[in-house]
């Protein structure tokens, strides 16, 4: 049972290699083994949460060598986000289905299909590391599959986007890298609880430091903190609707993970300060919220609108744990798990609307919502879970944040979210008032018709989760009260 | 000026790094935590745990096998990324399966070279074996060993001008020596399983089972790796 975790990662990855091969023959093959694979994974994530909430956090010891010595997994309230991973994983690995038969060329495909897989077995593992160099390979086995995803589909823009995301991705790799360098330079040490343990005895304080704003700084433009963003919206809005779902839901998490994976770290140093990082931090955040919504507002493009809203709801996400109040880091962290499934959500079902469409700025979508009625419920779900409205997923991030906010004493952080709220239910009524209530500017929409049952059935069980998922979510909550409290515990 | 601003940037940045970076320890300090933490037991008694006398090897292979096992697929991730982004966009023409030869090269070699190198080939080929070989107990192994023997099919496949359209190693045996890497992983995984109770560690009974089971993972590195050379080169043959 406990020999689940390592393979939670390594299933995807070592069926991502195989794929090609499996596919050689029988290219239709590889869409059936990647949804195979995806449902596997989310059966062993199923079980290690079990575990989890029976015995509570566990770690696992690679090939026996104990830590420090060997490489430690663990699975605790953070790792949790697991569940996430797999379930935008399924939902994108079956949406791909009939989609990449139109998006991706023909000899590409299976790659195409291998890259998915190696992003999702890199997020999990990202997501149960408990050591900084494992954690750093997880990092890369899903930064290297993204910027490659983003250009499967062919086209000047998508490349063009892709070499964008590659620069800004390979320059935080290279700072986590550098971190991770620094910090075993000053331990002798890889895990994570053991560098945090000598780390306390370290009297160098220079390197400390650097190391802290290394990693801070990578995985902020992992995060596309603003005003680290610039690489993200090309590259979310010119990937295939699949892949954009999966690095808007997923992958810019790793940044978010990441910094909560590594800031307690540094929390046992008696002279070390963390306040004004976490003051810096819950400024980012409240700015990215404003500016990641207000330019969303300004979009005629669909995918590009979706985009700019990750950069303001990963405002919310760092915002919580800048505040760095139980509550506060709670909303956050929640809302890295129900944005997942959120932004999935809308994602796939913009992806599903372009796909049967061929349009995707919203005046030539206009009426859309008539077309596709199926498609168009889950659109809307999307929304209103997104704008954070009762009893929708979206709500309870927002609601914790509040809290926090104000038990932090910072009305003014409240307001910048509930402006940003506001913006968010404004350019979202836009989506709502072109695809619904405005006459087609163009005579094709009348002609679309409803995506195909591949397509549909991913896109409306995940909108099913966002509406679920604020009446269900006490276990989330639950989970990511755990996570903050271990956050707050510096440990 | 806005080259004026970068520079001024970079060098700020670069300030602050090396400002930081003078807390470090001396580099050879002997009395380092690198040296004097995990390194120190793995040096006390990496030879005793994984019978490997190349102390590399071990953190490679055993203590850290995880972790090679993560680069492994981001090797294998890279020549996936090139086949998606490279590979032909457009639909082969109905009834034509071949994609187009890809152009020949220019200039064809000389054959004074196709000779030499065909005549070296067994050679370097038999230096990658050792190199592989020895891994376990003298600086090399699986990695290095796959670039050496990479570099050869580069090498061979140039001077017989053989491109995608007619592949030294044929492509659906390539596909699976391409996996190899994370293919050998995933067996040593299973092994580690079975006969030490734990993912990826190394069994104890028999006596060789251990060294059995790094050969296979530098073997599986080594072929996995020449294979994905060689794909890589293929692929941008053309371009």
């Amino acid at each position: 049972m406990e020999h689940l975790l390592p393979l939670a990662a390594a299933l995807p990855l070592v069926a991502a290699a195989l794929l090609p091969a499996v596919a050689w023959r029988r290219p239709d093959a590889a869409w059936g083994w990647a949804v195979a694979v995806g449902a596997g994974l989310l059966g062993i994530v199923g079980l290690l949460l079990r575990r989890l909430l029976q015995d509570g956090p566990f770690s696992y010891a690679v090939g026996g060598w104990a830590p420090p010595w060997g490489i430690e997994l663990r699975f605790d309230a953070l790792s949790a986000f697991s569940l996430g991973i797999a379930l935008v994983g399924v939902a994108v690995l079956v949406f791909s289905g009939r989609y990449a038969q139109a998006a991706v060329p023909p000899q590409r495909r299976a790659w195409y299909y291998s890259l998915l897989l190696v992003n999702l077995g890199g997020l999990v593992g990202f997501a149960c590391a408990a050591d900084l160099f494992n954690l750093f390979v997880c990092m890369e086995l899903v930064s290297v599959s993204s910027y490659a995803l983003v250009a499967a589909g062919g086209g000047r823009i998508a490349a063009l986007a892709a070499f964008k995301y590659l620069v800004a991705g390979a320059v935080s790799s290279l700072l986590v890298l550098f971190a991770v360098g620094i910090l075993h330079a000053l331990t002798g040490s890889l895990n994570m609880a053991d560098v945090a343990l000598r780390l306390a005895d370290v009297e160098a304080r220079g390197p400390v430091l650097l190391a802290l704003g290394a990693l801070t700084a990578g995985f902020m433009v992992k995060a596309a903190l603003f005003p680290l963003h610039l690489w993200l919206p090309d590259a979310h809005a010119s990937a295939p609707s699949p892949v954009s779902a999966v690095l808007s839901a997923l992958v810019v998490k790793l940044g978010v993970l990441g910094l909560a994976r590594v800031l307690p770290l540094f929390a046992g140093l008696d002279w070390l300060v963390l306040a004004p990082l976490h003051e810096g931090l819950a400024w980012l955040g409240a700015i990215a919220i404003v500016a990641g919504a207000l330019a969303a507002l300004l979009q005629e493009d669909l995918k590009l609108m979706l985009a700019y809203s990750t950069v303001s709801n990963i405002g919310y996400i760092v915002l919580g744990l800048g505040l760095a109040t139980p509550l506060a880091m709670t909303g956050g962290l929640v809302h890295v798990f129900y944005h997942a499934l959120i932004k999935a959500t809308l994602f796939l079902a913009a992806g599903a609307i372009i796909h049967q469409a061929g349009f995707r700025t919203l005046r030539d979508l206009r009426g859309v919502g008539r077309a596709m009625p199926w498609t168009g419920v889950a659109l809307s779900l999307g929304v209103l879970a997104i704008v954070g409205l009762p009893p929708t997923a979206g709500f309870l991030g927002k609601w914790y944040l509040l809290l926090g906010a104000l038990e932090a004493g910072r009305p003014g952080f409240a307001v910048a979210l509930l402006a940003g709220a506001l913006l968010i239910f404004v350019y979202y009524l836009r989506i709502l008032n072109a695809f619904y209530f405005r006459a087609p500017l163009r005579e094709q929409i009348l002609a679309v018709r409803e995506a195909p049952l591949s397509m549909l059935l991913p896109v409306m069980a995940l909108a099913l989760l966002c509406l679920l998922g604020g009446l269900f979510g006490s276990g989330p909550v639950a989970l990511a009260a755990l996570a903050a409290a271990r956050l707050a515990g510096g440990g | 000026m806005r080259r004026l601003l970068t520079a001024l940037a970079l060098a700020i940045v670069g300030a602050v790094m090396l400002a930081g970076l003078a807390g470090l320890p001396r580099p050879g300090d002997p009395a380092a935590p690198v040296h004097t933490h995990v390194a120190a037991h793995i040096v006390a008694h990496g030879v005793e745990d994984t019978g490997s006398r190349n102390l590399v090897t071990a953190v490679l292979l055993a203590y850290r096998a995880y972790d090679t096992f993560g680069e492994v697929v981001v090797i294998f991730a890279a020549l996936a990324a090139v086949m998606v982004v490279l590979a032909p966009a457009a639909a082969p023409p109905p009834g034509k399966t071949a994609p187009p030869p890809s152009p020949a090269p220019a200039v064809a070699p000389s054959p004074v070279v196709g000779f030499v190198i065909r005549l070296l080939a067994p050679f370097i080929a038999a230096f990658a074996a050792l190199v592989l070989w020895h891994g376990e107990a003298l600086p090399g192994g699986g990695f290095q060993a796959g670039v050496i023997l990479g570099a050869l099919l580069v090498l061979l496949s140039v001077v017989m001008g053989r491109g995608l359209e007619q592949p030294l190693v044929p492509a659906a045996a390539a596909r699976w020596l391409q996996a190899a890497g994370p293919l050998a992983f995933a067996a040593a995984m299973l092994i580690g399983l079975a006969g030490a109770g734990a993912v990826l560690g190394l069994p104890a009974e028999p006596a060789w089972g251990r060294h059995a089971v790094l050969l296979l993972l530098e073997l599986g590195i080594g072929l996995g790796g020449a294979a994905i050379i060689l794909g890589l080169y293929l692929q941008m043959r053309g371009h």
